[in-house]
């Protein structure tokens, strides 16, 4: 029950989160956005086709009544269509979405795998040179650009310059081996870029977790290393490690990741966005901010419904 | 008497610091016979925690390390004994308390998971019988219902009771040694009385040796039988209690009982203070660590380091205070 009202309310004061974000991005990409009208009237239109383009595109409409249009299309989760396909943008949403997570979510969770057990091995020895070669090559994996680990690893893994093992593009999945074999690629190269982010970050959470009063308490009754770590300080490091991984999840969600998508030419919704961005394709756009907003809401709800789940100290009022 | 519980013989530790090695204990000796109370003394940075820490292996290192000497416990020499042997050690026949309550226990788990794991690590018990083992010891320490207690998290408790969920703990394995680092410091003056009289009591029914570390003199006339007090990484005096608190030998601890506030007949315009610093454990003086303080200093004390003696009672100093 307190869970229940706790989430109501978080909802509710998620609500002018949702407005405010809405608003600056309707009035950047709407109200000084790019104006279609040209594009879609044809060679030497007449004033009464401009005029009728411009009331099909909502042009003619004050400002007001086209952000509250806006507003309603979110409560009613209908963004209408495409400007430049005419696609229903809920079927590209759900065309798009699900392949921008099947070939981010490997990734993701390997990075934050891979990133938490390297930053407690460093944490573990620290100063010494276990730590310092994670953390020499985590600065090296940071250094590197992500275009050209992409190219780099498209060049080594996928081409017949390289090993040949794996398409270079696309995405034809119709079962396990092939989603095997288009998400590798992708995944090593996220995984490569992110893990050094990751690792640093933790570790740094880590080894200030093993400064406390607690640890050395537990030291003195016996405990073993690995349980200390892995059980005793990972646990009081739950709360900065769920902030990092909740966060970004509306980001490899609803955005994808543009890069591995426009390299890989995968027809994720990171790619839907780049288009839409570079075409002035406003119903997407709109979309897209509105979904992001939306999620931001949710994840904070239940990321502090984890904070109270890992932390007994944390209360939801 | 008795053959003693533990025996350190000239323990040295240093720190790697910026600005070089420190050696912040130097050549400490004592003995902690079984069942008695050992006040050891004095200001803070003196080296009384490392003292302490070190007993365990628990000095962190790097930077720290144990340069020299023995600790001698049981047959074995804790000063060079390894992490493996060091943890069956600890929590079971050397147990250790701290000076911060509210932090020193793991905010996430409750009090029972905390105890069970030391119950199951050293005794080897079961789950369900380190939790009754673990309700009755929180009984025994003076916690009210127990039974429901065992269930809360650390934050749920006030100082005291957590400070008393610390000694359970540190009893529960019946260690032969308690070291008890400033146990009362981070408490109110009614709580601190009930947490020293519960240790009080607990010592003579686990018959166990309690090394109390404390600045504060008045807690260790009331619960020790001897004292170390220390300065400057050395041990300045040992006594039996009422020797050291009538007749102080060394002029730090004479220094230190008059700077003691205390209600007197004659209210002094000014407390009585040591005048001076103590030294920079970088720049240490050639001689006695308390001569640029000593009202009492001779030349010789300028040049060379006063030893301690063996006996009970005596003082690491060449012109000490007359009986």
């Amino acid at each position: 029950m307190e869970l229940f009202s706790y989430s109501l309310r978080k909802l509710a004061t998620g609500i002018p989160l949702i407005i405010g974000v809405t608003l600056v991005s309707f009035l950047l990409m709407v109200y000084f956005g790019p104006d279609k009208t040209f594009e879609l009237v044809g060679k030497n239109p007449t004033q009464e086709q401009i005029d009728e383009i411009r009331a099909q595109l909502g042009y003619d409409q004050p400002m007001v009544v086209r952000y509250l249009d806006y507003l309603r299309e979110i409560v009613t989760l209908d963004f209408g269509n495409s400007e430049s396909t005419g696609e229903r943008i809920n079927a590209l949403l759900a065309r798009t979405i699900p392949v921008s997570i099947a070939v981010a979510l490997p990734g993701f969770i390997l990075g934050n795998l891979l990133g938490v057990g390297l930053g407690l091995l460093a944490a573990f020895y620290r100063g010494r040179w276990p730590d310092k070669m994670i953390m020499g090559s985590a600065a090296i994996g940071m250094s590197i650009s992500f275009l050209i680990v992409i190219i780099a690893f498209q060049i080594i893994l996928s081409s017949s310059y390289g090993l040949n093992l794996f398409p270079v593009r696309g995405w034809s999945v119709d079962s396990f081996g092939d989603y095997v074999s288009y998400v590798t690629v992708p995944t090593l190269a996220t995984v490569f870029v992110a893990l050094g982010y990751n690792t640093r970050f933790y570790r740094s959470v880590i080894v200030e977790e093993t400064t406390r009063d607690h640890v050395r308490t537990a030291r003195a009754f016996g405990v073993p290393s690995l349980q200390l770590y892995c059980k005793l300080i990972l646990k009081n490091c739950l709360i900065p490690i769920i902030t990092r991984i909740m966060f970004s999840i509306p980001f490899v969600v609803i955005s994808g990741s543009l890069l591995i998508e426009s390299y890989f030419g995968i027809p994720g919704i990171g790619k839907v966005t780049y288009d839409a961005i570079i075409t002035g394709d406003q119903p997407i756009l709109k979309a897209v901010v509105a979904l992001t907003a939306i999620m931001l809401v949710v994840v904070q709800l239940l990321t502090d419904i984890m904070y109270r789940w890992v932390d007994p100290r944390v209360s939801l009022k | 008497m008795a053959e003693p519980l533990l025996r350190v013989r000239d323990l040295a530790i240093e720190f790697d610091t910026q600005y070089g090695t420190v050696r912040a204990v130097d050549g400490v000796s004592f003995d902690i016979y079984p069942e008695e109370t050992v006040g050891l003394v004095g200001e803070s940075g003196c080296g009384k925690t490392v003292t302490g820490l070190s007993l365990l292996g628990l000095i962190p290192k790097p930077p720290g390390r144990i340069a020299a000497g023995s600790i001698e416990f049981g047959g074995r020499d804790l000063a060079t004994a390894s992490e493996e042997e060091l943890r069956t050690i600890r929590g079971s026949e050397i147990s250790m308390i701290f000076q911060e309550p509210m932090t020193a226990l793991n905010p996430v788990f409750t009090i029972g998971n905390q105890m069970a794991d030391v119950l199951a690590r050293h005794k080897g018990l079961t789950d369900s019988q380190a939790r009754t083992e673990a309700i009755e010891m929180l009984g025994r320490v003076g916690i009210p219902s127990p039974a429901r207690r065992v269930d809360e998290y650390p934050h749920q408790l006030s100082g005291g009771q957590r400070q008393r969920v610390m000694i359970a703990m540190a009893l529960s394995c019946n260690p032969k040694l308690l070291i008890a680092d400033e146990p009362t410091t981070a408490l109110d003056v009614t709580t601190q009385a009930q947490v020293l009289e519960q240790i009080n009591k607990l010592q003579e029914e686990f018959r166990m040796a309690v090394i109390l570390i404390t600045h504060d003199l008045g807690v260790v006339a009331e619960t020790c039988q001897r004292a170390l007090v220390m300065y400057c990484g050395k041990v300045a005096e040992q006594a039996p209690i009422e020797e050291l608190f009538a007749q102080p030998r060394h002029p730090y601890t004479a220094g230190l009982l008059s700077s003691i506030p205390r209600i007197r007949e004659d209210r002094p315009e000014h407390l009585p203070i040591i005048a001076g610093r103590v030294p920079d454990l970088l720049h240490l003086p050639a001689g006695c660590r308390f001569a640029a303080r000593c009202e009492r200093a001779l030349d010789r004390c300028q040049t060379e380091q006063p030893e301690l003696g063996e006996k009970t009672a005596s003082a690491a100093c060449f012109n000490p205070v007359p009986v």
